[in-house]
């Protein structure tokens, strides 16, 4: 811990040592541990150099318990590098007992168990190290990691060890833990994986089994067989299908009879009738001695159903565990103050517990760069506050004793005390939660294009198959009865059933791959066909950072201007001192939080502030600047004035700056017949401007929207029939978005805006939006296509069967080749495949 | 052909044995996580080695 914090505190809140480090160090070193450069390096005692304190203190940490081997293991399998997360917590709210009765679990024989989600688990490096655990922490019995979960059990003895050494532990070796929330669910989850896979199971035996049997009846078409060992194997084949048979396919069964309860189609209805015909009156002819028995081809038929069924349902588990885990990083703890405590309290006033243990008039700190936990007043400290998730506002809010803060706010620069007034649900972010949650409820199932056609195709066979019997009639009504059940088998939806679910699984493990995360399957329907995309400003098309985007005045300004503000870690600060990186620092800094900042560079005073700030100050201001800085906020820039030797030189304008690539994916989008509009909780100004930049009409650009704003446009705009695509990332998105025809979050959305989405796009920007809706597009051309080729192959094998020419083996050989082709036409699908440059 | 009525029988005991053998692997939880097990499992070998 001491290294930790000593290891951090310099970094974080020693800027002006940070900016020595990198101007003394041209040439950016290479990281000791995670293989990155480090342009600004943590070096530890013995003069290894780290790109950050997170790999410092996990490699101090290995080395400390051994554990070197890690890198060894690592460089056997390989993954991309990426910089190590160690925050070097303390992690005590887990040992309070709010959190210990919810989330641990103690066994008769005093030993407990907990489920932790930890961050990074990416190979089995990771795997080895988190195992690894009971090696270096005693009491630690066992620690079980699921890769794929992200989820790693603990089993440990609550005499002998906390919960929180072990996750402090885990923290250390760049696997920050968080509380697993979704026991409950996953219990139920796994319920439902077992149950499928052991029918799975079932059908493959019975596919195997039969078609042996099968084989045996096939060949002895051609040669003597005696009549006994005939009704002999069919009896066989009978006994192991219609057992087999009617457990596998259950679920279908369920569906179907759910379907005609709810008066509405569903493909499984024709599946259903299908299976159960052809068994029915497979087992009919077993009894009778005479005709064909259509096992061997029904067992096929399951297994394949059930086989696309496990792989879609295997990657939406993945997306929604994705999703699950993000939801876990949010924080859910709190640090409280003891009643005592004075504004400046030491480490032993403070209690980190979880939020829940949280209650009205409970004071707790808030440090820069962590989110306020609770609604409630400012009781001490000033700071700027980052509200974009919230209210989609670019512009950071500076509050003092007295202000009124929301949870969800980011604390940008300098410690808070906050006086809670509500906590979790009755926070204006819990009631938001509450109310997206309602009505994602009500979300209305959409019916779908397959189910549609599902419909018809039963009317189609169905109307042949009494077309059969009655053009049969004339000559023989047994005949007749028997070609139209020949035809219903034959017909029976194979490739049509297929078509659609292996589309599916192989556009949702394509796009997994690519980092987009679908967990609605209607989602892929919907986006298909062209309609409006509603694009939210911050966060999506802008950076959700400040930038200067334009300069008016001296422009020799700019480096006292860097030298200055190199000093606060404002984010109107940043900005500025991006403009020189490599400008030396001021000295005599002063820092008024909500107004500005001055000191000496060369023995010139320089002084960098708002523009209330310097007219307070009494520095004059030309006219011409006074004319600069009207026109800056016209076009929605915020103004910032320079200076130097009490007299303003020079003004820049500050605005979020454009995502890279984000107006040619707009053209892109607009190309493929999309309508876009643009719709921001900014300042409408912004709004404009930033359309304007990207080709939108101003007419599509609105601005200062609230989220229940945000809420009715959406639904007026669905009320005109057309799909909405909603496009977002903040809390003030998450209720448009369940009211969209499709709600897609890009990256870094917020916990809400992600439950809310049916979409999640982990790269920033559009490029995740373009590419959902042009895999969206291929994989309906996939299923059309694969659509078509049983529609031809069931034309030509329904019209053989009604006419009573069909062949046992013609069909048997049909059958499996309309499932190959359909297999085949889903695996050439360009939906989400990667583009190779 | 009499020990056909033997062997075929026989044959789908053994196929029902099978599937039981599975059905149990399934309920006992193996196969909930397939992918860390066989990255566990080459790491574990390598420990014992050391």
């Amino acid at each position: 811990m001491s290294v930790a914090a000593a290891l951090r505190e310099p970094l974080l809140d020693d800027a002006p040592a940070r900016a020595a480090a990198i101007a003394a160090r041209p040439e950016p070193a290479t990281c000791v541990h995670c293989g990155l450069p480090a342009p600004a390096p943590v070096v530890d005692d013995e003069q290894r150099v780290y790109c950050c304190t997170g790999c410092a203190i996990v490699a101090r940490t290995l080395r400390g318990h051994g554990l070197e081997r890690f890198y060894a293991v690592r460089d056997a399998d390989a993954p991309p590098p990426a910089p190590a997360r160690a925050t070097g917590r303390s992690y005590a709210e887990l040992d309070d007992p709010a959190h210990q009765r919810l989330h641990v679990e103690v066994g008769a024989d005093g030993v407990a168990h907990a489920a932790l989600y930890l961050e990074d688990l990416r190979c089995s490096a990771c795997v080895w190290l988190v195992e690894a655990t009971p090696r270096c922490l005693p009491g630690v019995r066992e620690v079980r990691v699921d890769l794929g979960r992200g989820k790693a059990d603990v089993t440990f003895d609550p005499a002998r060890v906390r919960l929180s050494q072990i996750a402090g532990h885990l923290d250390r070796v760049g696997h920050p833990p968080h509380p697993y929330r979704a026991a409950v669910r996953d219990l139920e989850r796994r319920r439902q994986d077992r149950a499928l896979l052991i029918k799975l199971g079932v059908a493959g035996a019975a596919v195997g089994n039969l078609m042996l049997l099968a084989a045996a009846l096939y060949a002895g078409l051609f040669s003597t067989m005696a009549a006994a060992d005939v009704a002999f194997f069919r009896w066989a084949s009978m006994l192991v299908a219609v057992p087999a048979l009617g457990f596998a396919a259950s679920p279908f069964f369920r569906t179907a009879l759910g379907s005609l309860r709810a008066r509405r189609m569903h493909l499984d209805l024709p599946l259903s009738i299908g299976i159960v015909v052809g068994l029915g009156w497979g087992a009919a002819n077993v009894v009778r001695g005479a005709g064909e028995i259509y096992f061997d081809s029904l067992a096929m038929l399951v297994f394949l159903l059930l086989v696309s069924r496990w792989v879609v349902a295997s990657h939406q588990r993945r997306a929604s565990s994705a999703t699950e885990m993000l939801l876990a990083l949010t924080p859910s703890r709190a640090r409280r103050l003891a009643p005592t405590a004075s504004d400046a309290p030491t480490d032993a006033e403070l209690r980190e517990v979880p939020i829940e243990a949280i209650a009205v008039g409970d004071r707790v700190l808030v440090r820069a760069g962590e989110v306020i936990p609770v609604d409630g007043e400012v009781a001490a400290g000033r700071s700027s506050l980052d509200a974009g998730l919230l209210s989609g506002e670019s512009r950071p809010i500076e509050v003092g004793p007295a202000a009124e803060v929301f949870a969800g706010t980011l604390n940008l620069v300098a410690p808070l005390i906050v006086v809670a007034r509500t906590s979790g649900e009755a926070t204006r972010v819990g009631r938001m939660v509450a109310r997206i949650d309602e009505l994602s409820r009500q979300r209305a199932t959409i019916e779908r294009t397959v189910d549609r056609l599902a419909g018809r195709f039963v009317a189609v066979v169905m109307a042949a198959a009494a077309l059969t019997i009655v053009g049969w009639a004339p000559w023989s009504v047994g005949a007749g009865l028997e070609h139209a059940m020949a035809l219903l088998v034959v017909t029976c939806p194979c490739a049509l059933a297929l078509a659609t679910p292996l589309a599916v699984a192989v556009a949702l493990g394509r796009a997994a791959r690519r980092g987009i995360l679908i967990k609605g399957l209607h989602a892929l329907e919907t986006v298909a066909t062209p309609g409006t995309i509603v694009l939210d400003k911050t966060g999506t098309l802008t950076e959700g950072r400040l930038e200067v985007r334009s300069w008016i005045g001296d422009p020799g300004a700019r480096a006292l201007a860097a030298a200055v503000e190199r000093g606060s870690a404002h984010p109107i600060a940043r900005a500025l001192a991006a403009l020189v990186p490599d400008a030396p620092l001021a000295t005599g800094l002063h820092e008024d939080l909500g107004g500005g900042i001055r000191g000496d560079v060369d023995g010139r005073a320089v002084a960098v502030g708002a523009v209330p700030w310097q007219r307070l100050r009494g520095t004059p201001i030309p006219t011409e600047l006074e004319a600069a800085i009207a026109e800056l906020a016209d076009r929605g820039e915020s103004p910032v004035a320079i200076a130097v030797d009490d007299r303003v030189v020079a003004v820049a304008g500050l605005g979020d700056p454009l995502r890279p690539g984000v107006a040619d994916d707009l053209a892109t989008l607009r190309a493929a017949g999309w309508r876009l509009e643009l719709l921001s909780g900014d300042d409408p100004r912004v709004a404009v401007a930033i359309g304007a930049a990207l080709g939108l009409p101003a007419e599509a650009c609105r601005g200062g929207v609230s989220p229940e704003g945000k809420l009715a446009h959406v639904r007026a705009l669905r009320d005109g029939g057309a799909t909405v695509v909603m496009v977002g990332d903040g809390v003030n998105d998450a209720a448009a978005m369940t009211a969209a025809s499709c709600g897609i979050a890009v990256a870094g959305a917020a916990e809400i805006a992600l439950e809310a989405a049916d979409v999640l796009v982990r790269a920033p920007g559009l490029g995740g939006v373009v590419a959902t809706v042009a895999g969206a597009r291929a994989t309906l051309a996939t299923i059309r296509r694969s659509l078509r080729i049983s529609l031809v192959y069931n034309l030509v094998a329904g019209s053989l069967a009604a006419g009573g020419v069909i062949h046992p083996l013609l069909a048997a050989a049909l059958m499996p080749l309309s499932s190959l082709s359909v297999l085949a036409s889903s695996m050439r699908s360009r939906a989400f495949r990667e583009v190779r440059p | 052909m009499t020990m056909l009525h033997v062997i075929l029988p026989l044959a789908l005991v053994i196929a029902a044995g099978a599937v039981a053998a599975f059905v149990w692997t399934v309920r006992s939880g193996q196969l909930d996580d397939v992918d860390t097990p066989p990255r566990r499992m080459l790491l574990d070998d390598d420990e014992r080695r050391r």
